[in-house]
């Protein structure tokens, strides 16, 4: 068992005993092998490893997109393990931001809406108003009422950004978010979440294959097939 | 650590669900159309009956009177009312008397035809109008002039005899001439339907005649108009039962305005239920076609629902914003329905009204509008809420793993339950808005079952597939292996084709039944001609006539009476109830025989007959379907009205009838003391071994009209294409609406095959980079389509024609031959297009560089 802790202030999130396997039958595989791994609050973390090694897996089990089959998984002071689907949901809402490689906005709806969609779903009264600041905040005040059809793929992201910071949450989760970009625009989205966690003082936790990304968090976590295998 | 605390509001209902759900749409309706399409046809069919039905119905109650002739009708058959009868009646308002009876009138140059004629008073008509053409007053018209009685004639008395006004004819022993077209009868329904064209004339005509004889089958009409300061339905009920209480042996048959032609207000009921049912296939088919929508869409949407839910939205909140947008869309597709339902009357009217022969007020009706609408949305929530409730476990995972194929589950007991919740829901409103229930529970009943065995039918293909030899030929295995593969097509396939095919094959086998028995051919042995009203002291000299001009010909006579069930069992006949399909037996006054034989025909079943010689007590043979309907047994007491005499019989026996030999049958036959003296006259028929052709037809016709005057002649042939003409409408009728069904069913399947298309595409793609040829390609999927075709239309033809063989036999009462070729050939085509439609949407793809559509995968 690898256990990896930051020393100093309250954990924003504690993983013990973490295991998790994929599939059924024949085609299960093992992904997260006795994961163990606290995270400050405020910390900025670089999850690192070749394809196939759970990176991405271990992020959603941080966010509380998948369950763990064994151990414990603590994060902002909740036990995750306890709270079925709905509160998960819930929770993920007011806590956990997460930009995803793919952006996954809603077609259908414009960037302010799309910004506005956790808010609102957390019941936040001025949700349209707050929308607009963040996505002020990330450059694309006067892209309000464009659809993400309408905006380039730098754009796409950037709303997706301003989306996970909107309800102000305790963990910022990125998977692979440069991952389909070019350079300079890339660029731009690290210096945009880099931005949000100094400061509002969210902890960041980021995948990448970007080894001088990874260098940029205070941590770099490495994983290969499902276990951690430094942290430093 | 830094965590703001949002300021939030606790529960925001459906604000947010109908806000998503909005936003979704922004987009447009694409992807939709068929699940609006689906709803729209059927929330039409069943909006339009209903409202073809209302208005049918509004023009009988707005017409009551006119219908009736007045607000009150008191029938006698075969006798005037005596003078106590008639005092009673004029005691009570404005009266008019009618006589109405079967004849026979020949032309100068011998041509003879049957008429219904009716001799009518200086009073008629009470209510309505009588048209004629040259138009002027009927008493003009009628009067008797240079020795002829006048007379107004149904135009299509005169094409068939190709005569003009002023042409004279003979009815009876009465010179008639022809002095006006009658374009308009106002009371025309009240008798239900003729067997001949109407001829109009006055009662002094009548009498000329000499047809009025004792026994002979004419109906005496009495219509009251009561006094205008009362002519209120209390009033109308006031005087009934003055009538009956004061005159309780009358045995007429008293009906007011209300219920002006029971026969005909029960005929439409029965078929606009028909017709709803009809409506209820086209909305299920459409339900399919809703439920493959939804899953298609959501599966599109699986990605966006993943984001919403990774963005903190429940799984409860994810299905309430598809649901809204679901009951949006059902909204959108009730309402388009619905408007064209309601027009649909009122197109009718403008298109056909000249042709309707009933009193037809076109008018919106919101109940019969609201009706179908909820119909439409119950069957979107039926078939859209288990897709839906699916929505609720689509996994956030789904943003991370491209390539994780959604796991078809049961959604969770919740959705389920509300699932359930909405088909007991939709299955009520259809039984209990029915007229007879027991028909729509039926229906309920089958269509379930049609349901879970074309689900049943599906599982068992993909079964066959996946165990089935590895083929070595590598189109037909993957022809095969598309059959079976987690994401086939087979399940909704089978489903909407095979709800079409049965649908197609059950209209088809209804359709080629009532043909075949009204307008094709004749039953084996069936009579070419009834003659009626034969006197008795007529009758040897009549036989000897007949025998002698169809040698070789079969000639049946009975005694006939007219005669109505005055009570059963101690309880009067307007307090029985009697089963829907014996009710008839109590609207009025029926035939009846007696004699010491089993009647030919008749098969005795219960009890014993009495036999040549009797002369005991009085006895009735029953019909034992009838008595059953009537809940009669052996020994029961049975008052029956003759001629005005109530007379008291026992049921001594039950026979069963074959009607549909159309030999003479009757309901009740009495021991031949039971009418002993009683001025019965005869009934015939005629059959020839082996048919008659029409020369023989019209040869008997004119000699019986020139020898007997008095008799009447119906021939078979013409009196079973009346009925026909009314079937044909009928037929129409059930086409139009089984059309609408049958387009669901083809907007359903190709909705179907559209959601597979993506895969379609993506598969071929995929192969043709490995090197298949679009030969090969189209090889496979046309064998895929045809072994699915095949499989479902066989499923199809069976269903099909047990359905048609449930309907015809046990709602029609009808023999039930088996059609097979139109059957087949009706299946057949709909595998043919079944292919041309699966292949169309590949087609383009196999014709398409794999580089490009790769890219955009």
């Amino acid at each position: 068992m690898t256990n990896n802790s930051q020393a100093g202030g309250a954990n924003a999130i504690e993983l013990a005993g973490v295991n998790l396997s994929l599939g059924q039958g024949a085609a299960r595989v093992h992904i997260l092998k006795d994961i163990a791994l606290n995270i400050g609050s405020g910390e900025a973390i670089g999850l690192v490893g070749p394809s196939g090694s759970g990176k991405s897996t271990l992020l959603m089990v941080m966010a509380g997109l998948e369950r763990a089959d064994t151990g414990t998984v603590a994060v902002a002071g909740e036990n995750l393990d306890k709270l079925d689907e709905d509160a998960l949901a819930r929770f993920r809402g007011r806590n956990v931001g997460i930009v995803f490689q793919s952006f996954h906005l809603i077609p259908t709806m414009t960037a302010l809406e799309n910004v506005a969609v956790p808010l609102e779903l957390a019941g936040v009264d001025d949700a349209q108003e707050r929308a607009r600041n963040e996505l002020a905040g990330v450059g694309l005040g006067e892209r309000l009422h464009h659809y993400p059809a309408q905006l380039s793929g730098g754009e796409q992201q950037r709303v997706a950004v301003a989306r996970a910071l909107a309800p102000n949450p305790a963990i910022l989760v990125a998977d692979e978010p440069t991952g389909n970009l070019d350079e300079e625009t890339g660029q731009q989205i690290i210096d945009l979440l880099f931005a949000g966690h100094a400061t509002r003082g969210t902890t960041l936790v980021l995948v990448t294959h970007d080894q001088s990304l990874a260098q940029r968090c205070g941590r770099v976590v490495r994983l290969r097939s499902g276990h951690i295998v430094s942290a430093s | 650590m830094s965590v703001v605390t949002l300021t939030t509001k606790q529960g925001n209902g459906w604000r947010i669900p109908l806000q998503y759900a909005l936003r979704e749409l922004r987009g447009g309706l694409h992807g939709f159309y068929v699940f609006i399409a689906c709803i729209a046809l059927g929330s039409m069919a069943i909006a339009g009956v209903g409202s073809l039905a209302a208005s049918l119905a509004d023009g009988l109650a707005r017409e009551g009177r006119v219908i009736l002739g007045g607000d009150l009708s008191f029938t006698l058959i075969q006798r005037e009312a005596v003078p106590s009868e008639r005092a009673f009646l004029d005691g009570q308002g404005k009266l008019s008397r009618a006589a109405t009876l079967r004849a026979m009138a020949r032309t100068p140059d011998g041509k003879a035809t049957l008429v219904e004629l009716k001799a009518v008073d200086g009073a008629y008509p009470l209510f309505g109008e009588v048209k004629l053409d040259p138009p002027g007053p009927i008493s003009d018209a009628f009067a008797q002039r240079n020795g002829a009685f006048g007379a107004a004639a149904d135009p299509v008395l005169m094409a068939r005899l190709d005569i003009k006004p002023g042409a004279r004819m003979t009815i009876g022993n009465a010179t008639i001439e022809i002095r006006a077209a009658l374009t308009n009868e106002p009371d025309k329904f009240a008798g239900g339907i003729g067997f001949g064209p109407r001829l109009l004339v006055n009662e002094d005509a009548l009498r000329a005649t000499g047809l009025i004889q004792p026994g002979s089958l004419v109906r005496w009409i009495y219509r009251l108009r009561l006094p205008q300061n009362d002519a209120t339905d209390a009033a109308a009920k006031a005087v009934t039962a003055r009538a009956r209480a004061q005159l309780p042996e009358a045995g007429w048959d008293i009906r007011n305005r209300n219920n002006a032609s029971p026969q005909l207000e029960r005929n439409v009921e029965r078929f606009t239920q028909f017709l709803t049912i009809v409506g209820l296939t086209a909305l299920l088919v459409g339900g399919v076609g809703v439920g493959n929508a939804v899953k298609s869409h959501l599966d599109r949407r699986r990605e966006v629902i993943a984001t919403m839910k990774a963005l903190g939205a429940s799984g409860r909140r994810v299905f309430a914003v598809y649901l809204t947008q679901v009951l949006l869309l059902a909204l959108i597709g009730g309402l388009i329905g619905v408007a064209l339902g309601a027009i649909l009357p009122f197109v009718i009217s403008w298109t056909f009204g000249a042709i309707i022969p009933l009193p037809f007020v076109p008018a919106m009706h919101p109940a019969e509008l609201a009706l179908a609408l909820i119909y439409g949305l119950l069957t979107a929530l039926a078939f859209a809420l288990w897709p839906l409730g699916r929505a609720h476990d689509v996994p956030v995972g789904a943003l991370f793993r491209d390539g994780v194929a959604s796991q078809p589950r049961s959604p969770r007991k919740i959705y389920v339950a509300l699932t359930a919740a909405a088909v007991i829901a939709l299955a009520s409103v259809a039984v209990l808005l029915a007229y007879d229930r027991r028909v729509a529970i039926i229906y309920v009943g089958v269509a379930a079952l049609v349901f879970v065995a074309l689900r049943f039918v599906a599982s068992l293909l993909m079964a066959i597939a996946r165990h089935a030899p590895r083929a070595r030929s590598t189109v037909l295995r993957l022809a095969v292996a598309n059959i079976h593969r987690p994401s086939a097509l087979t399940p909704t396939i089978v489903l909407s084709l095979g709800l079409g095919i049965a649908l197609l094959v059950t209209v088809i086998e209804i359709d080629g039944n009532l043909r075949r028995q009204f307008a094709a051919e004749l039953p084996a042995k069936a009579p070419s001609f009834y003659f009626l009203d034969i006197p008795s002291d007529q009758a040897t000299r009549f036989d000897a006539f007949v025998r002698a001009q169809a040698p070789g010909a079969a000639l049946d006579e009975v005694p006939m009476l007219r005669g109505r069930i005055v009570s059963a069992n101690g309880v009067p006949a307007e307090n029985l109830k009697p089963k829907d399909d014996a009710a008839w037996v109590l609207q009025s006054d029926r035939g009846i025989t007696y004699g010491g034989d089993i009647p030919t025909g008749s098969r005795l079943v219960e009890g014993q007959w009495w036999g040549p010689g009797y002369d005991g007590p009085p006895l009735v043979s029953f019909e034992k379907k009838i008595a059953d309907g009537l809940g009669l047994k052996l020994g029961d007491p049975i008052v029956v009205n003759v001629l005005g005499r109530n007379i008291s019989t026992t049921i001594a026996n039950m026979r069963t009838v074959d009607w549909q030999s159309l030999g003479i049958n009757f309901v009740m036959v009495f021991s031949p003391n039971a009418f002993r003296g009683a001025p019965a006259t005869h009934l015939a028929t005629l059959t020839y071994p082996a048919g008659s052709t029409t020369a023989q037809e019209s040869a008997i016709i004119r000699a019986v009209a020139e020898t007997f005057p008095m008799i009447t002649t119906v021939r078979v042939k013409e009196a079973l294409e009346s009925i026909g003409a009314i079937v044909a409408n009928m037929v129409l009728a059930i086409r139009g609406a089984s059309a609408i069904t049958l387009l669901a069913a083809a907007l359903v399947l190709g909705g179907a095959l559209a959601a597979g298309h993506r895969h379609k595409v993506y598969d071929a793609v995929i192969l043709k980079t490995l090197g298949a040829t679009r030969f090969r390609l189209l090889a496979a999927y046309t064998i895929e389509y045809l072994l699915l075709g095949s499989a479902t239309a066989l499923f199809g033809v069976l269903t099909g024609s047990l359905a048609g063989w449930l309907i015809v036999t046990d709602l029609m009462h009808l023999k039930f031959t088996w059609l097979p070729l139109p059957a087949l050939a009706a299946a057949l085509a709909a595998v043919v297009v079944t292919v041309a439609l699966g292949l169309a949407g590949t087609f383009a793809a196999l014709g398409q560089k794999p580089a490009p559509v790769l890219r955009n995968l």
